[in-house]
């Protein structure tokens, strides 16, 4: 008896805890998680590459002030760099932790769709206004008519110089790529190197410099077919181009550089010429500010005098929200909020010309146009906007594809070079092991 | 017939170990072992099961068996290295009479860094442009050019394995020093009385009550230096072109960035079925020493 007793209580408990279960939850939330009266609640993951400080913190600031608007909102914030972030991510999506929003590169973002692992945002699109963002960037991130990213920011390669010095050897800002490694030989003296030729297997610096060359001549590494092209007399001749630059011009330690180690060099002018965005001015500012009104940029080398002045790697970095997101509504309206002219101006304004606007309506503001590297700039931020609107992602010239991120992450081009480099290995053999090994990447994934 | 009654309370009282142990352990061999018979890729959903096929990739690949010798390289070597300059340190110390916890703590230091500041300093010492020992070599007219300690290849092996040793020593040190003071002093004053030489008492009365320890060492030290990932690949990256590449670092590429997580699990089962049959005739040694000494 005193069972059945029990028994009833604990199911009248059961029935009454279910009740107010259900009460609370139509009461106070939404069906998207938000909370009553569209009011969002709950807590939410951003992972970012935002490493360095003044980027960080506007981030950060614009948190925070999330946060107090939205009182039941929580945003925590992790950062990585772009090599971590990567591994960070795939081996998130394998184990199942991801964040809720986070920023990533093109190619990573056409990964993410294959593995389904983002939502579309193109809610977010429309509220920021869809017009404002260039339609090639938003391409970026598209797949069967939906966009699956918004990039926050854009820059593109160019070519840096050291007007200084071109001036002290009576040399002019090279066109071709002739010219270009005439000057770099020329300016090889006195502990200053004329170009640094990067080819470190961690990092896409070798793919990226390769890439420069052959689309300088209209090619491309990728087939049509998405096959890797690095046995076409475009290619073959642009790997022997810059195996010259690394024999006379280029530090012999160059053959283990990544990104930072690179650019290091150029901040601390110890290289003449280097390539890269407008993230070099606030490199140089900080390393050697004794610099800075010696450097400037020009478009990137071409293969013929008269041929058109071209672009050959577009990054428009792009936002995503995860799919496994228990509150993607927050991570999208908190999206919203970084392209509020303010808040965005602020953000641009931690790497001036480094980030250049991804929507219209921004650098033609007072506030934009105040900035003092803005204005001192000026000619960079020009070549680098041309740019930006020139080309895209290295092998995303045949449309965004996971080829194309695979050419990039995977070393293989630097490798490539490291055993021609190091171990003498003929450079056409060399060429097709990494044309076949990439394929077979490529293969792997189909 | 009388039945033999299970303690529960013992196996609660292990349970918890049990679990750890089953998680940091049992399951990510199983994990490995299963996906390595699978063509599990890193962001795909789907998988198959494919036999023995990451096996045979993995053994037919030409740079696998140049990680693999590599690997042989960089242990033997390392371990070496370690285990005569960790001996050296030992027996000096052991001798030292005054401040005698001070050198200690000195010889210890480069053990107490993590591998990320080790790497990373290393790294900056070393650097071809401005590293401070090419520069000092250079500048002091003992090297032509500056020194490409991390991007020769007839240079780069050798570097990373005198940074290891390096590295590893102070743990041999302290290891041998503490075997070398269990060593009852009245055996050496017999053996003076005796009339035995330094070299006879070292080879009679010091080697064997130190060997099962030093043999231990090398067991542990073995899987440790064989497995060694992060020294390497923070400085190198296992370049250039591969010079540097040993069987973790494979494993790690093949996984992490080609994203076959079942040919690179093949790899990592490889490995320990290595590293198990290094471990048995180790130990065979070990406990014949050990009865020899009973």
């Amino acid at each position: 008896m005193k069972k059945r007793v029990l028994s009833v209580l604990l199911a009248a408990l059961m029935v009454a805890s279910m009740a107010v279960g259900c009460g609370n939850n139509s009461a106070g939330k939404t069906e998207n998680g938000s909370g009553k009266d569209g009011k969002l609640e709950g807590e939410i993951t951003f992972w970012h590459s935002f490493t360095q400080g003044p980027r960080m913190e506007v981030i950060q600031a614009a948190a925070d002030k999330f946060m107090k608007e939205n009182p039941d909102v929580k945003i925590t914030i992790e950062t990585f760099s772009w090599g971590d972030f990567y591994t960070k991510w795939t081996t998130g999506l394998a184990a199942g932790n991801v964040p809720d929003m986070s920023t990533a590169l093109p190619g990573h973002v056409v990964e993410m769709m294959d593995a389904e692992a983002i939502i579309p945002v193109d809610d977010v699109v429309d509220d920021i206004g869809r017009d404002r963002f260039a339609e090639a960037a938003l391409s970026e991130g598209e797949r069967d008519g939906k966009c699956y990213s918004l990039p926050l920011y854009s820059h593109a390669q160019v070519m840096w110089y050291r007007k200084d010095l071109l001036e002290k050897a009576n040399l002019e800002v090279p066109e071709t790529w002739e010219e270009f490694a005439e000057a770099a030989k020329t300016l090889t003296k006195d502990g200053v190197y004329g170009c640094s030729f990067p080819c470190g297997s961690g990092d896409l610096m070798a793919t990226r410099f390769l890439n420069f060359y052959v689309r300088s001549g209209g090619g491309s590494l990728l087939t049509d077919d998405l096959k890797a092209d690095l046995t076409s007399d475009l290619a073959i001749e642009g790997i022997n181009y810059w195996l010259d630059i690394y024999e006379n011009c280029s530090p012999k330690d160059s053959v283990n550089y990544a990104v930072l180690d690179q650019a290091n060099l150029f901040y601390q002018g110890k290289t003449a010429f280097d390539f890269n965005s407008g993230f070099h001015i606030s490199g140089v500012e900080t390393n050697s500010p004794d610099l800075v009104d010696s450097i400037d940029c020009a478009p990137l080398p071409r293969i013929n005098a008269d041929d058109p002045v071209y672009g050959a790697e577009t990054s428009n970095i792009p936002m995503v929200v995860w799919a496994n997101s228990e509150h993607p509504e927050i991570c999208k309206a908190f999206i919203k909020t970084l392209y509020e002219t303010d808040t965005y101006t602020d953000f641009l304004a931690a790497t001036p010309v480094g980030m250049l606007p991804s929507i219209t309506g921004i650098s033609d503001t007072e506030k934009y146009q105040s900035n003092e590297t803005v204005q001192k700039f000026s000619n960079a931020e020009q070549v680098i906007s041309e740019a930006v609107g020139l080309s895209a992602a290295i092998g995303f010239e045949h449309g965004p594809s996971v080829e194309a991120g695979l050419l990039t992450s995977q070393g293989i081009i630097e490798e490539m070079f490291q055993d021609i480099i190091t171990n003498g290995t003929d450079v056409k053999t060399a060429a097709k092991a990494a044309e076949d090994k990439l394929n077979e990447v490529f293969a792997s994934v189909q | 017939m009388k039945t033999k009654k299970i303690d529960y309370g013992r196996w609660l009282l292990v349970l918890p170990a049990l679990i750890v142990v089953g998680m940091l352990l049992v399951y990510p061999i199983f994990s490995s072992l299963y996906y390595s018979l699978t063509s599990k890729h890193l962001i795909k959903a789907t998988y198959d099961f494919v036999g023995l096929g990451n096996y045979q990739s993995v053994l037919t690949d030409p740079n696998f068996y140049k990680a693999f010798i590599t690997s042989i390289l960089w242990t033997v070597a390392s371990l070496l290295g370690q285990i005569f300059v960790g001996f050296t340190a030992a027996l000096a110390l052991n001798r030292v009479k005054r401040l005698k916890g001070v050198y200690r703590i000195l010889m210890i230091i480069p053990w107490a860094f993590p591998s990320i500041v080790i790497a990373l300093s290393w790294k900056w010492i070393l650097n071809g442009v401005s590293g401070f020992l090419p520069n000092v070599l250079y500048k002091s007219g003992l090297a032509a050019e500056l020194p490409q300690f991390l991007s020769s290849s007839s240079l780069v092996f050798g570097t990373l394995i005198f940074i290891n040793v390096w590295f590893g020593a102070p743990m041999i040190m302290v290891n041998v020093l503490s075997a070398l003071q269990t060593i009852p002093q009245d055996q050496y004053e017999a053996a003076q009385i005796d009339g035995a030489s330094k070299l006879q008492q070292f080879l009679y009365i010091t080697v064997p009550h130190i060997k099962v320890v030093v043999g231990l060492l090398v067991v542990l030290r073995t899987i440790w230096v064989f497995n060694n990932f992060d020294i390497i690949y923070l400085i190198t990256g296992g370049g250039p072109a591969n010079a540097t590449t040993t069987v973790p670092i494979y494993a790690y590429n093949m996984g992490w960035g080609t994203k076959l997580l079942g040919r690179s699990s093949a790899v990592t089962v490889l490995l320990l079925a290595f590293l198990l049959i290094v471990c048995f005739i180790y130990f065979k040694i070990i406990g014949k020493w050990e009865k020899e000494d009973k």
